[in-house]
């Protein structure tokens, strides 16, 4: 009646949905978020899934599902178990996910999955309050390396997450010794996070911009560093880590992958709908507006990207000591 | 008897319960670790498991045999519906949950099939049609899937 | 004065009558959803949300259909714990304590008139709330810290004692049993899978509503087979339709504190309704249960956890648009979708999106005043409900709260965890445990474990941080409080009881 035309979006409470390939009518096309509502996983998921309806890409609406766990290794477990081959199931990951499977917190290796693309990336901050003591980044790093347990640190990782091991690598290169040493407090988001720092909870706020930027232009936090190549185009006056002499990146992009075994034709196609979502206007708008400077890196070169970085950051997890 | 009964039940339980939590260890950046918790739940648990096995309170008076196969019956209907919903599709599992349960508590068999008749399609309308809620019609016996 | 004339501009947003018509829908569909056990407001907004996007409406009206959803499922949720003891979604379970009694003394037109005009007063004082306080409440609740949450759970579990039941060591291991089962999945602070036998299902711990449903509702099917086999239909006196307005009108002042308190909980961020109407009941019943009549069927047990209830869902508004922290699972939602419309709630969404506050403020007042005109008649209808025979309304029941876990996580693992919670249920029930206790330590566990071990991160191991501020240490306080109060009154039953035997003897 009513709603008799609507796909349906399962959410929020749909835990660990082992959602059979039979519950879901064969022609919707889904996205799983592997979050709760509201983070960038999810935003992923809802901002694909409503362009590429509106670009004609795929039949109707795009069921987005939210299937939170274990930062994303509920829903790799399922894909990798139910849905290896189901052609119409894309699954939102970012640097974050990689990072947990290069540290083998996923049930299932890397190559349970093919990788799709890579549409857009979230640069890391560095900030403080805006009352803090702390102006710039060689100060916080004076204060880290003259004493590493000086000050709290905060994040929406948990310990040994992206956010977590960004900061880290800043340390690092500041010359911290005892990296395990520096106090991290996980919270459920970024936003969490600043909001016990303006509390006066916590000292130091690692995170992706994007979700915070919103207290940057209302004056509440302060960014030291953005830990990217370049300024970020939104906020130009925000120094780079690389222009104060400390030579740490700290991107976190944000892509899809699918089930392993659906066929090279189906994959391609993925690709090849996804460039065309990547090069409309409506992407590159939606992108811009919520903090992400648009990168595009598709098919091959992206399989290739995401076992690279896997290494990578199995490497950095090592060195900095989150896995022995 | 039976309050001790469920006393020593939890008390093994909570004992499992905390003696696992040992097991849950990590050793990078995060001060209190897995296992804490648990064991701040898990041994007050055992202590008042323990004081209930010692002092029980409250007398329960368990049904009489014939009534508890009737218990039995539905909850083997409930078991069963949790295995047929997805073979037989939603509205015919939903149809013998309904008529079963409905003579299990006492109705007359012809009422509570035609409730049965009625109510399944009629849910199946409200969740799939009205709310959105994709539900099978046929299940994957029928060749949907 | 100024918040007036923006009121008012926002009076004028959601007066078009496409938003009223919105409005009015997502009204009766809340209650609705909400009414039905085993779809709650997270489920309500998230069926709703591909509506607002199939219909490309614009951020203003979708919120509106959305919260009028949202504050529908608040009221519709205590129907079924009134008339079947049943809870409808997580926050009403405290209205099974005196509603249930109340309905079968052949109250249940009271109760439930009583539960919706608390609903009402309730909802009420949280969009006041809103509407004048937002901006400066969510700043001052950013200072309660980790340590402070761990003590307001704290306070919390201490009081839960005094809640129900006969022996005070039952309620607690329930409590306990509640903890338990929050520390199942996949720990989010450390990655580590905990108690979850390595399956998959479990990675991300049992589902609140799915313990809930099967514990209430299936154990109740259970009761009543070993109580009405083949007998008589169900006897319960069901006095009249119509409620009495003198009995809603006693019940003010238990409104009104229910809800104070529930406000402030719900301005917390993640502490939300649950503990709104927990806390709610718990501090009327210590203010005002000086005959013993709480848990019996009391109305100003209905009426406090109530109004707490709805309170608390305003509020919970107040850290999600001002701070664009999600204070529930359904703000979650709604912060979700108003992100994905391209609107970022935080710090400077009251003074960009005006239209949208003020919009959605005004037609939350208009949601409250429509709520109450569609649930007031509603009652006679309700009522009748409790004239159904056993046999044919408890299948119907079983089916409801079957399809609704089942429509919307579509896991057959969920229906045979109900079953098996269902069985848990029944023998907890049989040996004097309340349930009640059970559900708010697995509501409330898992936030209370995370912010125990925030707290200890801060101070890197330092047990003294969950006394070293203020808020923690007034908490702690007003913990002792109640525990020193509870115990005087016992010892004054005991005594009292002891004086009654003797002038009896």
């Amino acid at each position: 009646m009513f709603f008799q035309r609507l796909t349906s979006v399962k959410l929020g409470a749909a835990f660990a949905a082992a959602l059979t390939v039979t519950a879901v009518p064969a022609s919707a096309t889904e996205c799983i978020a592997p979050s709760n509502p509201g983070g960038g996983w999810d935003f992923t998921c809802r901002t694909i899934g409503r362009i590429l309806s509106e670009l004609g890409l795929v039949d109707g609406n795009v069921q987005v599902t939210n299937m939170p766990g274990g930062v994303g290794a509920v829903t790799f477990a399922m894909v990798a178990a139910e849905r290896p081959d189901d052609a119409d199931l894309i699954v939102a990951t970012s640097t974050v996910g990689i990072t947990q499977i290069a540290q083998g917190r996923y049930p299932a290796p890397l190559d349970a999955m093919r990788y799709l693309a890579m549409l857009g990336a979230d640069v890391g901050v560095i900030a403080v309050d805006n009352d803090s003591p702390i102006q710039t980044l060689a100060e916080l790093n004076a204060a880290m390396v003259e004493d590493p347990t000086a000050l709290v640190t905060a994040g929406s990782s948990g310990a040994g997450g992206w956010d977590h091991i960004r900061l880290l690598m800043v340390a690092q290169a500041a010359g911290v010794d005892d990296l395990g040493a520096i106090r991290w407090v996980q919270f459920d988001g970024g936003t969490d996070a600043v909001t016990q720092m303006m509390g006066g909870q916590i000292d130091v706020v690692s995170t992706d911009l994007g979700e915070i930027a919103g207290f940057v232009e209302s004056g509440d936090i302060r960014i030291l560093a953005a830990l990217s190549d370049d300024p970020i185009p939104a906020f130009p006056d925000i120094p780079t880590a690389i222009s104060q002499g400390i030579d740490v990146t700290g991107y976190n992009w944000r892509g899809l992958y699918t089930g392993g075994q659906v066929t090279d034709e189906q994959y391609a196609s993925w690709v090849e709908r996804l460039e065309t979502l990547y090069n409309s206007e409506n992407w590159q708008t939606a992108a811009t507006e919520s903090g992400l400077v648009p990168i595009w890196r598709g098919g091959a070169e992206f399989e290739a990207f995401v076992r690279e970085q896997a290494e990578v950051m199995e490497q950095i997890s090592r060195d900095i000591g989150v896995i022995e | 008897m039976s309050v001790r009964i469920l006393g020593v039940a939890i008390f093994v339980i909570a004992a499992l319960y905390t003696w696992q939590a040992g097991n849950y260890v990590v050793n990078f950046g995060d001060v209190l670790g897995p296992s804490v918790f648990p064991v701040i739940v898990g041994v007050p648990m055992m202590i008042l498991s323990a004081s209930l096995v010692v002092f029980p309170t409250g007398q329960v008076e368990w049904p009489a045999p014939q009534r508890m196969w009737r218990q039995a019956a539905a909850l083997a209907v409930l078991v069963g519906y949790t295995m047929t919903l997805e073979p037989f599709g939603f509205p015919l599992a939903t149809f013998a949950l309904i008529a079963l349960i409905g003579i299990i508590l006492g109705g007359a068999a012809w009422r509570a099939a035609l409730l049965g008749a009625v109510m399944a399609p009629a849910l199946w309308a409200l969740f799939d049609k009205v709310l959105g809620l994709p539900l099978d019609f046929l299940g994957t016996l029928f060749g949907r899937g | 004065m100024e918040i007036l004339s923006l009121l008012g501009h926002g009076f004028a947003v959601a007066m078009t009558p496409l938003n009223i018509a919105l409005l009015l829908l997502g009204c009766f569909i809340g209650t609705l959803l909400g009414a039905l056990p085993g779809l709650g407001p997270v489920n309500g907004v998230a069926v709703l949300i591909p509506l607002t996007f199939a219909f490309g409406f614009d951020p203003t009206s979708s919120m509106i259909l959305l919260c009028a959803v949202y504050f529908g499922c608040m009221y519709g949720g205590r129907i079924s714990s009134i008339l079947l003891n049943i809870p409808g979604d997580e926050p009403a379970i405290m209205t099974t304590l005196d509603g249930y009694p109340m309905a079968v003394q052949g109250q249940a037109a009271n109760a439930l008139a009583i539960s919706g005009v608390a609903s009402f007063v309730g909802a009420t004082i949280a969009v006041v709330g809103l509407s004048l306080f937002a901006p400066v409440l969510a700043r001052a609740a950013i200072h309660f810290g980790p340590a402070d949450y761990f003590a307001l759970y704290i306070l919390a579990f201490a009081t839960i004692g005094g809640i129900a039941g006969v022996d005070p060591r039952k309620t607690l291991l329930s409590a306990l049993i509640g903890l338990l089962l929050a520390t199942v999945g996949i720990d989010p602070i450390s990655g580590v899978p905990r108690y979850t036998g390595d399956n998959y299902h479990l990675y991300d711990g049992i589902e609140p509503i799915v313990a809930l449903v099967g514990l209430f509702a299936i154990s109740e099917i259970l009761m009543l087979l070993e109580k009405h086999v083949r007998d008589r239909p169900k006897a319960i006196p069901v006095g009249s339709w119509l409620p009495q307005w003198g009995a809603i009108w006693r019940t003010r002042a238990a409104m009104l504190r229910g809800s104070g308190v529930g406000f402030v909980a719900g301005v917390l961020p993640g502490a939300g309704a649950s503990l709104g109407s927990f806390m709610a009941y718990v501090t009327e019943k210590q203010w005002s249960n000086k005959k013993g009549t709480f848990g019996k069927g009391d109305p100003r047990g209905v009426a406090a956890p109530e109004a707490g209830n709805n309170a608390a869902s305003g509020g919970a508004l107040i850290p999600m648009l001002s701070l664009g922290v999600p204070g529930s699972g359904t703000t979650a939602v709604l912060l979700a979708m108003l992100v994905s419309l391209n609107v970022q709630p935080g710090p400077l969404l009251f003074e960009r999106q005006p239209d949208l506050v003020w919009g959605l403020v005004a037609s939350l007042y208009m949601a409250n005043v429509a709520l109450l005109i569609l649930n007031l008649p509603m009652i006679g209808i309700f009522t009748r409900l409790m004239m159904t025979p056993t046999w044919a309304l408890m299948p119907v029941v079983a089916a409801v709260t079957f399809v609704g876990v089942y429509g919307i996580s579509n896991s057959v693992f969920d229906l045979e965890m109900m079953v098996f919670f269902g069985v848990v249920g029944y023998i907890l029930r049989k040996l004097d445990v309340s349930l009640v206790p059970l559900v708010l330590g697995l509501l409330l566990g898992g936030d209370m474990e995370r912010n125990l071990r925030r707290a200890m991160s801060i101070s890197d191991g330092d047990w003294s941080i969950l006394i070293a501020s203020p808020i923690s240490i007034v908490l702690y306080i007003l913990t002792a409080g109640f525990l020193a109060l509870s115990v005087w009154l016992a010892l004054r039953d005991h005594r009292q009881s002891q004086a009654e035997r003797l002038t009896e003897g």
